[in-house]
């Protein structure tokens, strides 16, 4: 149960890393392909940049689960650091009221708004099976704002800031690598 | 009307920053909340999420930054430092000048100015030590170097620049003055960026050699090592290819930036688990979680971005910048100095990337009213954005390196600001002398 749970708190990540992936060799296929046998799949640009699109909005949750989205921050250098969460949770909310706003405006967007004859290209599916991503990742987003101020405020946990930079680990792997070479 | 709209969209974009929100929601709540004021439609706000990210040249960025990532976890990054420390040989202030050299190569691939930072100072700072350097001075040269990578080609703070300048064309009234602009590209950014980012590296070795004499840090008495040289190029080749690869599938036409950063991926991955054999699962998977929320945070921005550009250029603001920039003063050179002040000052305490993506709407339509070219303007911005992590009094540069020698930040700020002056200079001939960014893509009939 522990490991279901992991995944789902996950699950963007998840999401994520197999959609690279998978555009990745895509793109890899298609310049192979085309340099070995002169040759195109026309389907291939198109379903890479929409699979390209569900990533990033995906990956912006993911962010947001990490607290990775850039705040600037140096004003806050003189408040006590149990002000500043406070804060940040305030300034959250305008956060949530976006991204639900957002979700409603999305999903009038796709349901009563879009052209019945918006469809891909190459691949002839409905434009509104790409742009679902945009109600989901953006709620999924709010979730994990709640979580990280949930986690932050009641809990009392210090998130880690993904940019800071463990000079420790890269000294003890820098110390490693010397002693290989010797 | 319009001094509302400024009110409304600049007045809550800077409070919303100004209580800690994240960028990309100080940009999208005060785009939006510009939108219900004017009686727009916001649904507008969806296609943009959709059009903004949905382009093939934009993902150029996720490949780039995880074949950067790669490079680092099977260890061509760290064969390369090995090269420019091997070169520091018997000249006065040798040791400090590979730093700058590793510094170049490093940042080239990594695209962040800390994370050159730590990874070149862990090896060079002690080395530098070793050989008799200042622990203040040793310090100051790699924070300054940290961040001049950015600017070395493949870059992804010009891709960044790239993508947000195409949705920029020239204002009219600026082609009829002026007669037409270039069109941006990325490939014609990238060779504009090597002239001035060599001027830049340039500028801090000159820097570097006349402090060193001043100190008396010589070379070691040895003279150069072919030995070791030789050895280190031939552990690095497979390195140093990398960017051969990659620049050289560009150039000759063979690739577009972004099948050349697939390309680099499957070339990493080869060297990596084939070669070097250092590259795990694990490192696979980790660089696999870092590409996608670095992607995913940066192109929220880009969409939010994309929206308040839109409303801007709608309502003709960036016009009413310009024409009160001309009215103050029409003198080219005056107006590039307050870009330059302007970007530095900005650079210090936000995110390159992010900057780039909210002040592109902004400036570059004001760039091209004055008459500037875009690729010129797009190579300035990116070097001034690249110093501020290196510059005191809030430089994130500084604040790794004086983790590594365990010396204050003031004493290594004093240490620098020779270096951050000298980087001021070198800026500024780039942006008076548009030669120098804008020569070497037309000799290659870009």
């Amino acid at each position: 149960m522990t490991k279901f749970w992991y995944v789902i708190d996950n699950i963007e990540s998840y999401i994520c890393r197999t959609l690279l992936a998978i555009f990745v060799c895509l793109l890899f296929l298609q310049v192979i392909v085309r340099t070995l046998f002169d040759f195109s799949f026309s389907w291939v640009e198109e379903l890479s940049i929409y699979m390209f699109v569900w990533f990033v909005f995906f990956g912006a949750s993911y962010a947001a689960k990490k607290g990775a989205h850039n705040r600037v921050t140096f004003q806050f250098k003189f408040l006590p650091p149990g002000a500043i969460k406070y804060i940040e949770a305030f300034a959250d909310l305008f956060w949530i009221f976006f991204n639900v706003y957002f979700v409603y405006l999305s999903i009038d967007f796709i349901f009563n708004k879009m052209n019945k004859f918006q469809s891909s290209q190459t691949m002839g599916f409905h434009l509104s099976w790409v742009y679902i991503v945009l109600p989901i990742a953006f709620s999924l987003m709010t979730i994990r704002v709640l979580q990280v101020n949930y986690k932050k405020i009641i809990l009392g946990e210090d998130m880690r800031d993904p940019d800071a930079i463990d000079l420790d680990e890269i000294r003890a792997e820098t110390a490693e690598l010397e002693q290989e070479k010797k | 009307m319009e001094s509302q709209i400024i009110l409304i969209l600049f007045g809550g974009f800077l409070l919303l920053m100004f209580i800690g929100a994240p960028i990309t929601v100080a940009l999208g709540v005060s785009t939006l909340l510009s939108f219900l004021y004017l009686g727009e439609n916001p649904i507008k706000f969806v296609q943009i999420a959709f059009t903004s990210v949905g382009s093939f040249p934009l993902m150029a960025l996720p490949a780039f930054i995880l074949a950067g990532a790669l490079m680092e976890a099977a260890g061509l990054s760290r064969r390369l430092i090995n090269v420019a420390e091997s070169f520091a040989g018997p000249f006065t202030g040798g040791m400090s000048a590979a730093t700058v050299f590793a510094c170049l190569f490093f940042g080239a691939i990594s695209g962040s100015g800390p994370a050159t930072t730590a990874a070149v100072g862990m090896l060079m700072i002690p080395a530098m030590i070793q050989r008799g350097y200042g622990r203040s001075y040793a310090s100051a040269i790699t924070a300054s170097s940290g961040g001049l990578g950015i600017v070395i080609p493949p870059s992804i703070p010009l891709i960044i620049f790239g993508i947000a300048a195409l949705g920029m064309p020239a204002p009219p009234a600026a082609v009829e003055q002026f007669g037409q602009f270039q069109t941006v590209s990325i490939p014609k950014l990238f060779i504009a960026g090597f002239m001035p980012a060599f001027l830049i590296a340039g500028s801090l070795l000159l820097m570097n050699y006349v402090l060193a004499k001043k100190h008396g840090y010589k070379g070691s008495g040895e003279g150069w090592s072919a030995r070791q040289i030789w050895c280190e190029l031939y552990r690095g080749f497979w390195a140093l290819m990398a960017p051969v690869v990659i620049l050289g599938g560009i150039y000759s036409g063979f690739f577009t930036p972004t099948e050349a950063a697939i390309v680099a991926i499957f070339y990493t991955l080869i060297v990596g688990a084939f070669i070097y054999r250092e590259l795990s699962w694990t490192k696979l998977f980790t660089a696999l979680e870092t590409t996608t929320w670095l992607t995913g945070r940066v192109l929220l921005i880009m969409f939010t971005a994309t929206v308040f550009g839109r409303l801007l250029v709608e309502n003709q603001i960036p016009a009413i910048i310009a024409d009160g920039m001309l009215s103050v003063t029409d003198n080219i050179y005056i107006i590039w100095a307050l870009v330059i002040f302007f970007l530095l000052f900005v650079g210090m305490f936000m995110e390159t990337l992010a900057t780039i993506l909210i002040l592109v709407p902004v400036m570059l339509p004001v760039a091209y009213s004055v008459g500037i070219d875009p690729i010129h303007f797009g190579v300035v911005m990116v070097c001034c954005l690249g110093i501020g992590f290196q510059t005191p009094p809030l430089g994130e540069n500084l604040f790794i390196a004086s983790g590594i020698s365990n010396i204050s930040i003031e004493k290594i700020s004093v240490a620098a600001l020779p270096f951050a002056f000298i980087n001021t200079v070198a800026i500024f001939i780039i942006a008076f002398v548009p030669e120098i960014t804008l020569w070497l893509p037309r000799f290659f009939g870009y």
